[in-house]
């Protein structure tokens, strides 16, 4: 891993966040996410500013063996990728990103063979062989070009054999045009498969209706295409994501609609960035949706107090990354160890830039050093003025790079909001009395 | 809060484990530099002084900076950024000052390029630093090199500097005014700001080739010249054994007899050759207490226990004081009772000699370990609350736990030695009253009060083995006092005895500065501690004089328990 620069922090920002849950006073050590629990005395003198708190906080605030630098922008080996192997849609959802796969003109044409195959041959050579490798597939919705998809897997999974790395796939879709062969390719592989849902028949088939002249909705296509899959997913993972528009935070409703589907977890995203319909979340928006997440949330909680699996995604991955101190100055590998290879072969930061020159960090041919670097130095949360003084920022990272214009207070406050509460729910239930370990604490969150 | 990452804080993720974890997971900063990187710890025999490179004092001259200064310019390494913000935050620095600061932390390579202040005898100047290649004498004289001039600015005065970063056609300046820095704290240790080894880091290390050779004529160096030779695996008593040998020797046999000793006139190169030294560093012995070790070392168990309270911590300082006092008086008895030089010869002068310089050197080593109690205690207290410990013990510890002994003025006799050597053995008599307090201070009193107390320690070890060598020297003269005692009764001076008297008003005269530069603390106290060191072992009208005096009529030299209640004999607590 190759540092490029080291972006200074804010001296000033602060190093720890004091919260509090029904099992006590809790520490958060912000560099390295490191949680404590706090004696009553400890933390009066910590909320009292006592003589030496911040002596304290600084010393647990410095990197263990095997800790990185926080202040570091690096350039990992390049280990995942994603293909947009297709450039349309059989949905016409208005919220869509990608503007169903065209890119509003910068991806015309579906990926071809020779460039998918040039994408994958580029990132095996690449690839770190100690880490796993992943090939992602997306689009327009990925099915829609299917040859080319299942070639693809074919392709990377013998070729993976043959170097000795370990190949892992994943695609987010649609669902609606899954066919046998298609099931037969998910089980047969180590997929992780998103499934865009964002609930019962009547949100799905308003919020993502079919394209074309007579207005259809998707949800019964979708039921039918992915029930066979659902009832037996074999190696593949299988989530469900719902896209949440400021039209409705009834998301307790929308989670059951989508479990009774059969999916074992979901997850929900609020739409950020509006594409013309309105339906972007907006200022005064963000408190409804947060109490929404949360009452669902509280249900899974309970569950989990009874043993039972959390199924709600954001609050699964929450409490495993606190569980294992997620701490990264950077929200995802964009422009790292993950880049989005658009139909003409061009290499993008993330799927969601295709087109944008901003993003653009290089082809089949190779990687644009100069670009990525000052890519990754300029992404790093301690260049983000908004972001290097907040305490979540090696959590949230400054958020997703392409939403970044979006951000604003209330949905930044959303964020720590919801960040307090799952560090919350950990302590409560990670406060059992065989919760010792580090093994021991994993062993209780789902 | 004084040690919360043992009792108060519980980890509740993974990373909070692994920090916990951690052998010292909550490090702690140890003020000034630990005992083994003290000065007085150096290893150098021939050239003792020389274990550091003083230039690494001016690495800090300016307050949260850390300069390097090669021959043409002073250049920035580092900021301490975290120590500005504190100093922000304290309000004692501004804004702009702080500002001035994070622009030079930020990023980038940065010289000094004026440097405004008061450079000592050359007054008031504006030095523009690649500029410094005026004459270095006479009228209108500059300092030749930067250095040099850092080191001529006089502490505490403030100081300008204008930075510029590179390349200069950067244009980007940053102007800091500060004071410059103080290189020691109110105790005499070094400052907080030096880390340990800092003063060392630039020095020679064994691989180089010219190792040998590091000196005071050529280079600060940090090995022994001379040690001890390894023990044989057979116990001996021979006295051969106790012999400096040339450390860095070619000949590394190890064998029934030891190596030649370091004072042998032969014209044979003892020591390793430069080439030598490349391949055979490794072969070269750890030292510790004087002998090379070559196998497994044992430390000798500590046996403190730590006092009931900090008012019981504070009476055993003042009886440890006390019995500095006390013992650094039956010791000054015993070198006074020892011939003079013009009347002994050959080889029974030289050993009375050395028993004479070494006896002095204990006597003043128990002086500074009176000043670093004194130290410790106004540390404790805080001024104006401390009042210096300066009374005689009445009793001090003998040679089984719990015994007090009487202070015993004596004559420098075989048994006096064998007390001598009793008193300052490790764990025992004075190194036990000792111990309990270093137990006590280790559960929370400050770093810097810890050392001084280590130090008084590791001194005892040195003064014990001092007394071994001199009771090995005195061996041959020990059952015959005559041949090396002088003559007379040997006994106190008879009451009204004049000479006696003008040695106590001498001792008077020295506890009074004393006390008054204890209270006073540094530096406002340095000039009557001056004076007290003066009238302690100047050439005239000193301790030393007057008691020299009391000796040449063969009397004992003693020290009547002053009047002054300042003074009072301390009981042991």
């Amino acid at each position: 891993m190759q540092r490029v620069a080291t972006v200074a922090g804010e001296p000033t920002a602060p190093m720890f966040h004091r919260f509090r849950s029904a099992a006590g006073e809790h520490l958060l050590i912000v560099p390295y996410s490191r949680v404590f629990d706090l004696s009553p005395e400890l933390a009066r003198s910590i909320d009292g500013g006592g003589s030496d708190r911040d002596a304290l906080v600084a010393r647990l605030a410095q990197p263990s063996p095997g800790e990185v630098a926080l202040d570091d922008a690096v350039a990992p080996a390049p280990q995942s990728i994603s293909l947009n192997v297709s450039s349309s849609c059989n949905l016409s959802c208005s919220y869509c990103y990608a503007a169903r796969g065209g890119f509003e003109g910068a991806q015309a044409e579906p990926m071809r063979w020779p460039t998918a195959r040039a994408a994958i041959d580029a990132l095996l050579a690449r690839a770190d062989p100690a880490a796993p490798i992943t090939v992602g597939f997306l689009g327009g919705e990925p099915f829609a070009n299917r040859a080319l998809m299942h070639a693809c897997v074919h392709y990377a999974q013998q070729d993976a054999v043959r170097r000795g790395l370990d190949v892992r796939f994943s695609v987010t879709t649609n669902g609606t045009l899954l066919r046998g062969d298609d099931i037969a390719l998910l089980r047969a592989h180590r997929f992780a498969v998103t499934i865009s849902i964002d609930g019962g028949a009547a949100v799905q088939d308003r919020q993502r209706p079919r394209a074309g002249k007579t207005a259809a909705g998707s949800f019964d296509r979708l039921k039918r295409a992915v029930s066979p899959l659902l009832a037996d997913p074999g190696m593949a993972q299988i989530a469900a994501r719902a896209t949440v528009t400021r039209n409705d935070f009834d998301l307790t409703r929308r989670f059951a609609d989508i479990l009774a589907l059969g999916f074992a977890e979901a997850g929900f995203a609020p739409l950020r960035m509006d594409k013309g319909g309105g339906d972007a979340l907006r200022e005064d928006d963000w408190s409804a949706y947060f109490d929404a997440l949360k009452e669902v949330a509280r249900g899974e909680i309970a569950r989990a107090q009874c043993g039972a699996a959390i199924r709600l995604s954001n609050l699964a991955i929450a409490l495993r990354q606190i569980a294992r101190g997620a701490s990264s100055p950077y929200p995802c590998g964009a422009g790292g160890g993950y880049f989005s290879v658009a139909a003409d072969g061009r290499w993008y930061a993330c799927h969601r830039t295709i087109g944008d020159r901003d993003f653009a960090l290089g082809d089949n041919g190779g990687l644009d050093g100069e670009r990525r670097h000052a890519f990754l130095t300029g992404r790093h949360v301690h260049a983000q003025a908004a972001c290097r003084t907040c305490w979540a920022r090696y959590l949230c990272s400054g958020a997703c790079h392409q939403e970044a214009t979006t951000r604003a207070e209330s949905s930044c406050g959303f964020i720590r909001g919801w960040l307090e509460f799952c560090f919350t729910a950990y302590c409560e239930l990670s406060a059992r009395p065989h919760a010792t370990s580090h093994e021991g604490l994993e062993a209780t969150v789902p | 809060m004084s040690k919360p990452e043992d009792t108060k804080l519980i980890a509740r993720n993974a990373p909070a484990l692994r920090k916990l974890a951690e052998k010292n997971p909550v490090p702690r900063l140890v003020a000034g530099n630990s005992v083994s990187t003290r000065l007085e710890s150096g290893i150098g025999n021939c050239f003792p002084g020389l274990e550091c490179d003083l230039r690494n004092l001016e690495r800090r001259f300016f307050p949260f900076l850390e300069m390097d200064m090669p021959d043409t310019e002073i250049a920035l390494v580092a900021v301490d950024i975290d120590g500005v913000v504190a100093a922000r935050k304290a309000g004692e620095i501004d804004q702009a000052t702080l500002d001035g600061y994070m622009t030079l932390h930020t990023a980038g390579k940065w010289v000094v390029e004026t440097m405004t202040g008061m450079f000592g005898p050359l007054g008031r100047l504006t030095l523009t630093i690649a500029d410094l290649d005026a004459p270095s004498s006479g009228a209108g004289r500059q300092p030749p090199d930067p250095w040099t001039a850092v080191r001529l600015l006089t502490e505490g005065t403030d100081v300008r500097l204008v930075l510029q970063r590179k390349p200069a056609s950067s244009g980007q300046k940053v102007t800091l005014t500060a004071k410059r820095a103080r290189y020691l704290g109110d105790d005499g240790a070094l400052a907080a700001m030096f880390l340990p080894g800092e003063l060392t880091q630039s020095l020679c290390s064994p691989w180089t080739h010219d190792f040998r050779d590091c000196a005071c004529y050529y280079w600060a160096s940090n090995h022994p010249d001379i040690a001890l030779p390894p023990l044989p695996e057979k116990p001996t008593d021979d006295p051969k054994w106790n012999l400096a040998v040339p450390w860095e020797r070619r000949d590394r046999t190890i064998g029934d007899k030891p190596p030649a000793p370091a004072t042998l006139r032969d014209p044979t190169p003892v020591e390793l050759r430069y080439f030598e030294i490349n391949h055979r560093w490794q072969s070269l012995n750890f030292v510790l207490e004087r002998r090379e070790q070559i196998g497994p070392y044992q430390q000798q168990e500590f046996a403190g226990k730590p006092l009931a309270s900090k008012g019981a911590l504070v009476a055993q300082l003042r009886y440890a004081a006390g019995v500095e006092l006390a013992v650094m008086q039956e010791y000054l008895s015993a070198m006074y009772s020892l011939k003079s030089e013009e009347d002994l010869s050959g080889a029974t002068r030289d050993d009375v000699r050395a028993a004479h310089a070494e006896i002095k050197r204990i006597a003043i080593g128990e002086m500074r370990h009176l000043r670093a109690v004194n130290n410790v205690l106004a540390s404790l207290l805080g001024r104006p609350a401390y009042k210096p410990a300066l009374g005689v013990a009445t009793k001090i510890p003998g040679a089984r736990p719990g015994q007090l002994v009487d202070v015993e003025p004596r004559p420098l006799t075989k048994d006096a030695l064998k007390n001598f050597i009793m008193i300052e053995a490790p764990s025992k008599s004075v190194d036990g009253v000792y111990a309990n307090i270093l137990a006590t201070l280790n559960q929370g009193y400050p770093d810097s009060d810890i050392q001084a107390i280590r130090t008084v320690m590791a001194e005892g070890e040195d003064h014990y083995r001092t007394f071994l060598f001199i009771q090995e020297w005195l061996k041959p003269y020990l059952d015959e006092p005559r041949k090396y005692l002088r003559a007379g009764s040997l006994e106190a001076p008879p009451a009204g005895n004049q000479e006696h008297q003008e040695l106590q008003a001498q001792y008077l005269k020295l506890l009074d500065l004393l006390y008054t530069g204890y209270n006073l603390g540094m530096p406002e106290g340095a000039a009557s501690l001056n004076e007290a060191r003066n009238a302690m072992i100047e050439d005239q009208d000193s301790i030393a004089t007057a008691a020299e005096r009391v000796a040449a009529k063969g009397y004992l030299v003693v020290f009547d328990a002053p009047a002054d209640p300042r003074f009072k004999p301390v009981p042991p607590p």
